[in-house]
């Protein structure tokens, strides 16, 4: 990617003409001079069990809106300009994908499991299993079953409504649709008045859930029988929740949000 | 207090980033004790409310040690912010929101919280259930 003083010049050149005439034939030239930095930067993401490929095709994708985006005039080098453009792209696109960059394939998979693993034991034992039964079942041991509770959190804030990918259970139409019913009762203006004004930042049906949690007291078996949802889910969605009234000053440590 | 058997001692830096760490040492904890899912994300949710009281905008707070004590009544965890060179002394005291006291009440069974400005600190008991 190193290029010499003659090649940058060029490439300056040929920057601020595509300022000026937005040629379609120049874009493409451009792309294709900085391919070498896009399909670089998708190896950095490469073995956090994504394609190559893809991730290539991200990178390039925000490579071209970066050179649409770019400013020569601003005196910027245009690596240095489009690096975080592409690289925000490539995280972004493993949130879309449901997960955080810094999560294990293994701790991902065994997160995934756990809706059913706990459901089944819940139903057998008649209670809450503990982590070492949840462990047993799920063949891993008790540290990863821990990290893939905590690998909940690494969910993107995705809308209710959005189907999520690889967690058909109860996601695969959309949250929203599971829950129908439930819906008219938040409606209600009894619970709206006691919810109101604190939790009326968060989209209703997780009003819902923080709501038959924390001021229910029903337990999140408990929630997720009602709702029909696993308890895993439930535990996604509260974290997910309190993650957004802590973001919008609710919370204690507001400034401080993850 | 209750009756120390054992204890689990974290420090880490005063970041969100580093929340992570506490949440998953207080779940380990409670899972060798025999909690239950339920129970040990109950437990999570209230040691991330109690960091993140700690944190609370206070800029210059160095760390926060965590203790978990296993005790025969339930799990025990103190959280403690420290700071780095006395920067505590300008710092406002905070008070917990209405809506995390809420969220404590329904997921601990013993909670208190001091935002002094010197020397920030949280407790909290988490009963086992009788299974």
């Amino acid at each position: 990617m190193s290029l010499d003083d003659g090649e940058r010049a060029a490439l300056r050149e040929k920057f601020v003409e595509y300022a000026r005439t937005r040629d379609q034939s120049l874009r493409d030239e451009l792309i294709t001079a900085h391919i070498a930095l896009a399909e670089y930067l998708a190896r950095r993401f490469s073995n956090r069990g994504e394609p190559l490929d893809d991730l290539v095709q991200v990178a390039s994708l925000a490579l071209l809106k970066a050179v649409e985006r770019f400013d020569p005039d601003r005196g910027l080098e245009f690596s240095t300009f489009a690096t975080p453009t592409i690289v925000g792209e490539l995280k972004r696109h493993f949130r879309d994908k449901g997960w955080a960059v810094r999560v294990p394939r293994r701790v991902q998979e065994l997160h995934l499991q756990l809706s059913t693993v706990v459901a089944t034991l819940a139903q057998e034992l008649g209670r809450s299993p503990t982590i070492p039964e949840i462990a047993k079942e799920a063949g891993a041991t008790e540290e990863e079953v821990l990290e893939a509770m905590e690998a909940g959190r690494a969910y993107r804030l995705t809308s209710i409504d959005a189907p999520r990918a690889g967690d058909n259970e109860e996601e695969g139409t959309g949250i929203a649709a599971r829950l129908g019913d439930e819906d008219e009762r938040l409606d209600n203006v009894e619970v709206r008045l006691e919810l109101s004004p604190l939790l009326e930042s968060l989209p209703p049906r997780e009003q819902l859930i923080v709501h038959l949690r924390f001021f229910e007291g029903l337990t999140q078996s408990e929630i997720a029988s009602r709702l029909d949802i696993s308890q895993v889910h439930v535990s996604r969605l509260l974290a997910r929740s309190l993650q957004q009234l802590r973001e919008r000053g609710e919370l204690g440590g507001a400034s401080f949000a993850e | 207090m209750v009756e120390v058997d054992d204890e689990v001692r974290l420090v880490i830096p005063a970041e969100p980033g580093f929340l992570r760490l506490a949440r998953l040492t207080a779940a380990a904890v409670a899972s060798r004790m025999g909690f239950t899912f339920d129970e040990v994300e109950d437990l999570r949710i209230a040691v991330d409310e109690l960091c993140y009281f700690l944190l609370g905008g206070r800029a210059g707070l160095g760390a926060i040690t965590l203790v978990c004590r296993i005790g025969d009544d339930g799990l025990d965890v103190t959280g403690a912010g420290s700071w780095t060179n006395g920067a505590g002394s300008s710092a406002t005291p905070t008070q917990l929101p209405e809506l995390s006291r809420r969220i404590l009440e329904s997921v601990v069974d013993e909670y208190e919280c001091d935002g002094d400005s010197a020397a920030p600190s949280f407790r909290l008991l988490k009963r086992r259930s009788a299974a």
